[in-house]
């Protein structure tokens, strides 16, 4: 279960399929960003693969019949159509053409009979079709996926492709679990059932019941369950990173900073390719900081050795390091660069004191004690307002039924500040208490003993992070489910015919409508850890800013029945 | 952190735990390997680990409130747990053996957490087989095929048709256009008041055209014409067939400009499938000078990766102190691989000098291609390592040698011994035997070490024995191998070689002992 490994031996099985020879590879938008999360470019040399060519845009029309043409391209009515259009005027010796997901035989027949030179050679479907960010983390770059708390058309269209594409490329046919009272999850789990009904001869791997073991899960969720993790700020540096400054397609856009190095403009953050990365992407900034001065000193060391380079023997002795010592040089500068812009920005915007009273907020119930401490910081001008109105906002879904809520005197001070006071009461219609169903805040119920026993354990053991108090719901949620506890009612099946008598699932997809976060993706590299297999995925892969862009584009327009206490701060001006 | 479903002591821990678990820590690893990686990681440096069932409450206390103090330090704050413990501990040591005990084990907690953090994810999880995949080539086929063969069919009528018009082409016009309607019959144009294609109707000055091909009527200006060139290339004739072709072509040559003087006329039809043939046929045996080389550099790359791989087990070979390869081995392997680099880099530059256009694909494939090369050359072959110095491979050869002449001589030691007991039992009549035993000692020795044995080849060529000659047999054959640099070959003939000497050796002692046992019985009549 290594999505990136999955994606890779489908590249690679299109590559030797079409023989030795020179390549050009044909893409689409999305597909090359799907490439592009696996393998460098140097990657893609090696495997002859030359020239890279978008089939939807900036096309030449030199005709090169001496290269082979792998085509992968997701089966969208434009695509197919560009593709014909190719095929009538062939510019390439032979094409290789892939899908990356399920094609209506409609659209088969019209490219055969298109291709009247005869120039194609294979036409498959390869389930290459989500973005994998981690070997357990992948996401499907839709930003935006619900408006008036609904599915737009498009995203749900393409979350039910992307689904099935993890499912099929894991070769897993599962028991679809929903969260219950979630009707957008609902709608994906019958949707994805629909397909993998339709589709039942490709979803037979008869391998999975052979054995008696209970069949893998998918667990559709909502992030409107838990709308706490991706408001927090992060400290583990893949999450750090994405939160102040923002990984898309596993790169980061350094461009706007000033004082940047040309060669460090964009940067790619792959586990993969930099093993550095690999080794640290979990580990929190303070650990991360002593690692990268040991790996100074190192190449220091190494560097000046190189400095005294005298005799023959040493200059080849040099040559012969060499590429071990780029790659190291360039790996060092590259996470110095970005640690750096990470401790400026934390300078900056006061992250430590920020994060602190975030953490309490989120992880202890003092009402007053925060409310006073709350105030005081976000009326504080070295505190930025968008980091003041995220606590405002943690404070508000903590604190939505407290007797002694007092959102809108704190909103009065982000309004004085200038901030977008909207987003708090979209927050709250988003995912209020009214959405929720797990309970996200630890308020300990008489009833349950045995957590309020747990608690008092983890009370005693004391907190072992400030910073990293909180532990997103998503973890104890899985934990659940490992135990073989009942799951029935939070999270129905929907082919309840699957599903074993109390034997917890191997393997588990986990799903989350309204992006995942990774902090979560920490979670479930933990679980994987201790030997379970989970992979987490996600509409998106959100920080703070994304999510809360979400948020403003899944209430936009709707009439607010839950905030209205607040309703002055919703004015049309704030969006 | 260490176990992620909270606590081991809580309300399960009375059952009966059951699967791959951790002595320690009690946590299910889910399978064996997990559990040895676990137990690595995690309890390496574990001894007392034992000790950390005691927890004690105290420490914890000490803990939080070390744990308060410590707060809104950048450096220490995510290590302040490493610290803290270790200052615990350093308490610990003036009385308090519980409290040290329980911060030693934190301490281990912690590492342990922080261990499966740092576990790298990309080398984790199991092997795994390609995904899912749905063919649909052969649903493609079955409708794109039989549309081709229909028109292949069409286009093969019209080539045997271009054959026939081509070959005893007359010069005359009259005679030509007889020869013409002969071949294709035209259609009949009387009842076409309109062309076809454009629908314009006919008369004195738009007269009717037929296609010579299929016979087909048309407008000149709907005509299409198929050039004399291509028309012989596609009924695969020479160019020399026929007066006429020659003249055509003259004409053509002098005529550039209107194509009616040097073509076959024919319809959009006919000329479309030709053109169509003629560009499948050509793009199949399209082999520009780029696709040439690129297929040499493909060739030398696919041979040198077994070189590396070979040159790679060469060295490993010598620094283990075997004598199957030499330095001198390495060295012409090591000759070799350069050799091949700097072909390919030849070849990838010859590659980049193709004039193209500027800014072309063409130009980005090319600079692409050298890219590859210098990659491979860079990363495959010049990161190999370099050639052990040969007086480390003496010495580590030499110990080898004297571990083994050690083991030598104590058997020879015994074996004097044994004979010397013997010797004093015969001294009257065992003398000549001696002589002969000493010979096949030295002799037998000698064959221990390769070196002495080659420096004296008169002496084997000269015996009869048929595993010597097999051995000088093989000795021969890995000179050649050597000098053809096939390793593999070398290495499976010295170890055949190693396997005939010890056949030798231990025959000759055999041989030997049968002379003591016969030299004793002689003595005993």
């Amino acid at each position: 279960m290594n999505l990136i490994t999955a994606i890779k031996l489908y590249v690679e099985k299109m590559c030797n399929e079409s023989g030795p020879g020179m390549k050009t590879i044909l893409l689409d938008k999305e597909t090359t960003s799907i490439i592009s999360m696996a393998f460098s470019q140097s990657d893609m040399l090696q495997r002859e693969v030359f020239l890279f060519e978008r089939l939807d845009s900036g096309r030449s029309n030199e005709r090169m019949k001496n290269l082979k043409c792998i085509v992968f391209i997701r089966p969208t009515k434009q695509n197919i159509q560009l593709l014909a259009d190719e095929l009538r005027s062939p510019k390439y010796g032979a094409y290789f053409i892939y899908f990356s997901n399920i094609i209506p035989r409609t659209d088969i027949k019209y490219l055969a009979e298109c291709d009247e030179s005869e120039s194609v050679r294979e036409v498959k479907e390869v389930y290459a079709d989500y973005l994998c960010v981690n070997p357990n983390l992948f996401s499907l770059n839709i930003n935006s996926s619900m408006h008036r708390l609904n599915w737009l058309p498009d995203a749900l269209g393409r979350t039910v492709q992307g689904v099935l594409a993890v499912l099929l490329s894991l070769k897993l046919n599962p028991v679809i679990r929903y969260r219950a009272g979630s009707v957008v999850s609902q709608t994906l789990a019958k949707q994805i059932y629909e397909q993998i009904c339709k589709e039942s001869s490709l979803f037979d791997f008869s391998r999975t019941h052979e054995n008696g073991a209970a069949p893998p899960l998918l667990l559709i969720l909502d992030r409107r369950d838990d709308p706490v993790t991706p408001l927090l700020h992060q400290w583990t540096y893949q999450a750090m990173v994405h939160e102040l400054l923002n990984i898309h397609n596993n790169r980061v856009d350094l461009s706007n900073i000033p004082g940047i190095p040309k060669d460090y403009r964009e940067l790619v953050l792959s586990g993969d390719q930099d093993e550095f990365y690999g080794n640290n992407m979990y580990a929190n900034f303070g650990e991360i900081g002593s690692t990268i001065k040991n790996l100074m000193e190192e190449f220091q060391r190494k560097a000046k050795d190189h400095k005294k380079v005298e005799s023959i023997a040493d200059m080849k002795n040099f040559i012969e390091t060499y590429p071990q010592f780029k790659k190291m040089s360039g790996t060092v500068q590259k996470h110095l660069c970005i640690m750096g812009e990470l401790s400026a920005l934390t300078t900056k915007r006061n992250l430590f004191e920020v994060s602190e009273l975030e953490q309490e907020v989120a992880c202890k119930a003092e009402h007053s004690a925060q409310l006073q401490r709350i105030r005081k910081i976000i009326a504080d001008e070295r505190i930025s307002v968008d980091d003041a109105i995220k606590l405002v906002a943690l404070y508000a879904l903590r604190y939505e039924r407290h007797a002694n809520c007092d959102t809108s005197s704190l909103l009065q001070i982000i309004k004085t500040r200038g901030g977008k006071t909207a987003i708090v009461p979209s927050l709250i219609e988003y995912a209020g208490t009214h959405m929720r169903q797990g309970e996200i805040f630890n308020l300990v119920r008489i009833s349950d003993a045995v957590k309020l026993t747990r608690n008092l354990i983890k009370g005693l053991k004391g907190v072992e992070n400030v910073f990293t108090q909180h532990t997103p719901l998503l973890k104890e949620t899985l934990e659940e489910v490992f135990k073989g506890r009942e799951l029935d009612p939070m999270y129905p099946a929907i082919n309840s015919e699957l599903v074993p008598f109390r034997r917890p699932p191997q393997e588990v997809v986990v799903f989350i409508i309204g992006g995942a976060t990774y902090e979560e993706a920490l979670a479930v590299h933990q679980l994987n850890n201790a030997g379970y297999k989970v992979i987490l995925g996600g509409t998106t892969i959100h920080n703070s800013e994304s999510f809360i862009n979400e948020v403003l584009n899944a209430t936009d327009g709707m009439q607010f029945k839950h905030t209205k206490t607040m309703l002055k701060y919703i004015s049309s001006d704030n969006y | 952190m260490s176990n992620p479903f909270g606590e081991p002591d809580d309300d399960e821990s009375c059952e009966i735990l059951e699967g791959f678990l951790c002595p320690i820590c009690r946590e299910d690893l889910k399978s064996a390997e997990f559990l040895t990686v676990h137990f690595e990681r995690s309890h390496a440096e574990q001894q007392d680990a034992l000790k950390s069932v005691f927890k004690d409450i105290i420490s914890k206390a000490k803990n939080k409130i070390l744990n308060f103090d410590e707060t809104f330090d950048l450096s220490r704050s995510f290590d302040k747990n490493a610290t803290i413990s270790g200052a615990a501990s350093s308490g610990g040591t003036s009385g308090n053996v519980a409290a040290n005990a329980t911060s030693g084990a934190d301490n281990n907690g912690l590492k342990m957490s922080n261990a499966r953090t740092r576990m790298n994810v990309f080398n984790f999880m199991d092997r795994q087989e390609v995904g899912a995949e749905h063919n649909h080539l052969e649903y493609f086929q079955s409708i794109r095929n039989p549309r081709l063969e229909r028109y292949a069919s069409e286009t093969n009528k019209l080539i045997i048709r271009l054959h026939k018009l081509l070959t005893n082409l007359p010069m005359d016009p009259v005679l030509r256009k007889q020869h013409e309607r002969n071949i294709v019959t035209w259609l009949d144009g009387s009842s076409v008041k309109l062309c076809p294609s454009c629908a314009k109707n006919f008369h004195i000055a738009r007269r009717q055209h037929h296609c010579r091909l299929c016979g087909s009527i048309m407008c000149n200006d709907c005509s299409k014409f198929l050039p004399i060139e291509t028309a012989l290339q596609l009924a695969s004739l020479a160019t020399s067939q026929s007066e006429a072709i020659k003249e055509m072509q003259s004409s053509s040559d002098a005529n550039k400009s209107n194509p009616q003087h040097h073509g076959i006329r024919s319809c959009d039809h006919c000329l479309w499938l030709l053109e169509t043939r003629q560009e499948m046929h050509e793009s199949r045996t399209y082999r520009p000078l780029i696709s040439q080389i690129y297929a040499d550099i493909q060739k030398l790359r696919k041979d040198v990766l077994p070189d590396i791989e070979m040159y790679l087990k060469i060295v490993g070979s010598l620094y283990d102190g075997e004598s199957i390869f030499t330095i001198a081995d390495a060295s012409a392997l090591r000759g070799k691989i350069g050799h091949v680099a700097e072909a390919i880099d030849l070849r990838s530059k010859r590659i980049l000098a193709i004039p193209c256009q500027e800014g072309s694909r063409e130009g980005a494939l090319k600079k692409a291609i050298r890219l590859s090369c210098s990659q491979l050359i860079k990363d495959k072959i010049l990161s190999i390592p370099p050639l052990p110095e040969e007086e480390d491979i003496r010495k580590i050869q030499d110990r080898k040698r004297m571990e083994a002449e050690q083991r030598i001589e104590t058997e020879r030691r015994q074996a004097m011994e044994a004979y010397e007991r013997q010797a004093l039992a015969n001294n009257a009549s065992g003398g000549q035997t001696r002589v002969n035993n000493e010979n096949d000692y030295a002799y037998g020795s000698d064959l221990r070490s390769l070196d002495n044995w080659s420096a004296q080849p008169v002496n084997i060529s000269q015996s009869e024995d048929p595993l010597v000659e097999q051995i000088n047999i093989i000795k021969g054959y890995i000179k050649q191998a050597r000098q053809e640099m096939n390793f593999e070959v070398v290495e499976t003939l010295e170890l055949n070689l190693r396997e005939l000497q010890r056949e030798f050796y231990e025959r000759q002692r055999a041989s030997r002992e049968l002379n003591q046992d016969a030299g004793r019985s002689k003595q005993a009549t």
